[in-house]
Order: structure tokens, then sequence, then C-alpha cells
């Protein structure tokens, strides 16, 4: 921080002149022997006014080689002046342009459109080009919420002169059937029907049953011999039916792998838009070759970039080599993915009863077959359509 | 060495405490190859890039290396860095 100069001292008895430094604490480092006459050595600035009369005592001759340091860097500065008005200046523009928001962005949306979430925040006042201080995002939050009673939360965040609107919808609950509505119970999936508990209205199904989505389980419509005209109830219970997930999974047991032989060939290629100019496209050398391309562009500023762009073309020489794989690593595998896969699709409270897997051979192919018996209640409320709606 | 340096040194001895105080003799620590720290020298009497003549209180302290740099210098401490290759004392 403080500044210092590199001076080289040349003269017959330099150590001389090094122990007269020491004598007067002239602090002195970096000594460097440039040849048998000349020494070049650092010292600080009030050293450098004493050193001329320990250099005559010594008979040595100084010279200034380089200033160093912020003083003389404050020096130089002082004479121009406009050099560091325009850098406050820059500066201050930098700091007031960066107030501004230049982006605004969406995300958690599934069912409402952003366009839609993005328009009405241009119309409250959250759009690029508005300045950060000039919005109150508190309450643009719950002004979106309630323009958009789908959603259920809204935060949105500044980094920079980046807005982040975040949103999470509301999830739908099923729809609700009031209790004097008549209704049936029908089938959500294909199933083998083990219990039915019918609270309220007719089983149409018995144990055994195999039912399809959409069948009726138990009726709303309730008909007795004896009734002149059937009974609407709101029909309500419990069908638990025994339903099979299954998956499907093949895979080659041998498989060819690339290695690298070590041998390397570079392209490069610039790009201006859609043109492509090939900088040294010599022949491949290789006939079997993984490529890797790497390209560069510059970009000004987040998402703008110039049409500009240099490919990297890398070039591996490769040779195929063919692996087997051990049939029990691969049935280990396949067994998992398709039990992570299928684990998905089971509801929580399904409860499963059994899982089957099957394995088969063709060739270099093995083939699983994997199906998981999951007991589970597959009844539905649907609302009767009678003749008075 | 003097009969007074020789009372000293006993003193030193009996009380435990660190000749190079008590006797004023240089101390010198060297990390590697790489730099030496002399502590408590009288001056320079030679330097160039491949040798470094110290005058200390028992003798000229010899430095021999290659690109020797004076990295430090100052009352008490010098610190040179560079390829050490020897130090030995001299009378």
């Amino acid at each position: 921080m403080r500044g210092y100069v590199i001076i080289r001292i040349e003269g017959l008895y330099l150590e001389k002149f090094i122990n007269y430094c020491i004598e007067r604490e002239i602090y002195l480092w970096n000594i460097k022997r440039v040849n048998y006459t000349t020494l070049e050595a650092c010292v600080g600035i009030r050293g450098f006014k004493s050193l001329r009369r320990v250099a005559r005592r010594a008979g040595c001759k100084v010279y200034l080689s380089q200033k160093n340091g912020y003083p003389f860097w404050a020096h130089k500065i002082k004479k121009r002046k406009m050099l560091l008005v325009g850098a406050f200046f820059s500066l201050m523009l930098l700091i007031f342009s960066s107030t501004f928001i230049y982006n605004v962005d969406v995300i958690g949306n599934e069912r409402i459109s952003e366009d839609a979430i993005l328009e009405y925040l241009q119309e409250t006042g959250l759009k690029p080009g508005t300045n950060r201080y000039a919005v109150d995002l508190r309450e643009m939050e719950n002004f979106l919420l309630v323009e958009f009673p789908e959603l259920a939360w809204v935060g949105i965040d500044l980094s920079g002169v980046y807005a982040r609107v975040e949103v999470v919808e509301k999830v739908a609950p099923p729809p609700k059937i009031d209790k004097d509505t008549p209704t049936d119970l029908v089938a959500t999936k294909n199933g083998v029907i083990d219990r039915v508990i019918a609270r309220n209205g007719d089983a149409m199904v018995k144990k055994g049953d195999i039912v399809e989505v959409g069948d009726l389980l138990v009726t709303g419509i309730v008909s007795r011999q004896y009734m002149e005209n059937p009974l609407y109830v709101h029909a309500y219970g419990e069908v638990y039916a025994k339903t099979y997930y299954e998956a499907n999974k093949s895979m080659y047991l041998v498989e060819i792998n690339k290695h690298k032989t070590g041998e390397k060939f570079s392209r490069r290629a610039l790009k201006f838009g859609e043109i492509q100019l090939s900088l040294g496209g010599n022949n491949l050398p290789f006939t079997d070759y993984i490529v890797e391309q790497t390209n560069k562009s510059l970009s000004l500023w987040r998402n703008i970039k110039l049409p500009v762009e240099i490919i990297l073309e890398n070039y591996y020489e490769v040779v195929e080599v063919e692996e087997h794989i051990e049939v029990e690593a691969a049935k280990e595998m396949m067994h998992k993915e398709a039990v992570e896969e299928l684990m998905n699709q089971i509801p929580l409270e399904g409860e499963i009863i059994q899982t089957k897997v099957d394995f088969k051979q063709e060739g270099n192919t093995l083939k699983g077959k994997f199906i998981i018996e999951v007991l589970e209640d597959i009844a539905q409320q649907k609302k009767i359509i009678t003749e008075e709606d | 060495m003097k009969k007074s340096d020789e009372i000293k040194k006993s003193i030193a001895d009996l009380l435990e405490l660190p000749q190079d105080i008590m006797l004023d003799l240089p101390k010198i620590t060297v990390v590697g190859n790489l730099q030496i720290y002399i502590e408590n020298h009288k001056g320079i009497l030679e330097y160039s890039s491949t040798r470094i003549r110290i005058y200390t209180k028992c003798g000229v302290l010899r430095i021999i290396g290659k690109n020797l740099l004076l990295k430090n210098i100052v009352v008490e401490e010098i610190v040179i860095t560079g390829e050490i290759n020897g130090v030995e004392f001299m009378d």
C-alpha cells in the first residue's frame, strides 16, 4: 500500500552501502545482485530520500528504475481528473441501471398460463423496465392472489435485475358431492373384486368379479319388487379389489462399449448465424470416433447472444468392445428399476399382496415381467343423472 | 574465548538462559534449502548471487548457493532466499 521504488545501485563497495543502510535504519528488501557493480533493491519512499547521503558516503550512484504503489498512482491520477470523474459517473450509472428490473420469470405454474400472470403483473406495474423501488412486492403478491383464486401462494423475489415470481397452485380437492344427491360408485381401476362394503346402495358386484374402469360397483338406484318407482340414494362405501401393476423391462446382455484409444483430432469451426466456416478442416483420420463438441459463444447479457460462435470439435478414436453383463446382475438391476417405477403408481393406501417376477431370455436380450398385486379401494362416487335434472 | 565470555557462559548454563542472548551469538534458522534467517548479525561483508558472507560475533558466516536474494535486511535480522547449498563459519 505504501509507495516504494525499485532502485539500481552502482558502485564498487556495495556491501558497504548495505551496511550503511542497516545502520541508518533504511529498510531495504528484495536485494538482488545484477552483476559485480550493480545491485537492485526495493526501498520505501521515506528511505529513498535519505538514501542519497548514504550513497555518497559509500561511493555509489543510485538510479531510480521503477515507481510502485499507491502514492505514485494517486499522483498520476491527479493530473487526469476527468478520468476519475468519468469512472465515478459510469459507476453511478451502473448502480442506477441495476435498480431496474430487466427480466420477469414465472415458475411453478402448471394450469395457469405464464402469459396471463405476466400480463396481469404488467398491468399492476411489474414489468421489465420498472424500477425495483417503485413496486411494492408484497402488495403485488396480494393482488395476484386476489386476481387468480387458483393460486395458493405467491412469492416475488428480486435477485439483482431479475424478478422471479414463484407461484404455488392449489391442489384441487376431489369434487365433493352433496350427501343428498343420488350417486353411484364406479371403479377407478381395473381389478378383481375382493370385498364390497356398501354402506348405502345396492352392490352390483361380488367377490371374484372382474371390473374395468368406469364399471358400476354399487348403484344408487334402489328398486325393490313392491316399489313402483326406484329410490335414488346416495351410495357410498368401500370396494376393495385386487389390482395389478405391470412393468415390462428388457435389456441387452451384450453391451458395446466404446473405449478411447487416446488418439485425438481437433477441429475448429466458426459459426456466423447459420453459416459455418471450418478452420483447418482436414479429413478425419479415424473410422470409429466419438465427437465432443463445445460451443463458445460471446454472450452480452444473460440470454442475449451474439450470432457468432466458435465450435471446437474433438474427435477421439475409439475401439468397440463387447461386454457381457452377468444375468444375475442384470436381473437385479431390472427388478430394482421396475419396482421403483411401479411404486410411483401404487397409491399409498394400497396393500401389496404379492409380487410376481418372470424373466425370459431371448438370445442376447433378457426380458422381465414384473407384476405387483395390490389390494386397494377402487370406488369413486359418481352422480346419477336422473330425468329430473 | 575471553575470560568474561566464559563467566557469561557459566551464568547462562546455571540460569538456563538461552545462550544466544547472553553471549550475543547469531541465531540461524534454515528452512529446507530455500530460506535462511540470521538474527543478530554484525553486517554484510560480501554479497553476490552465489556467495554471501556475513560478519557475526563468532566469526564470518559464509552462505553458498544459487540465485541468492536478500529478501529482507534490518538491524537484527537478515532473510536470504534462493537455493542454499552450504552454510559454514570461517575464522
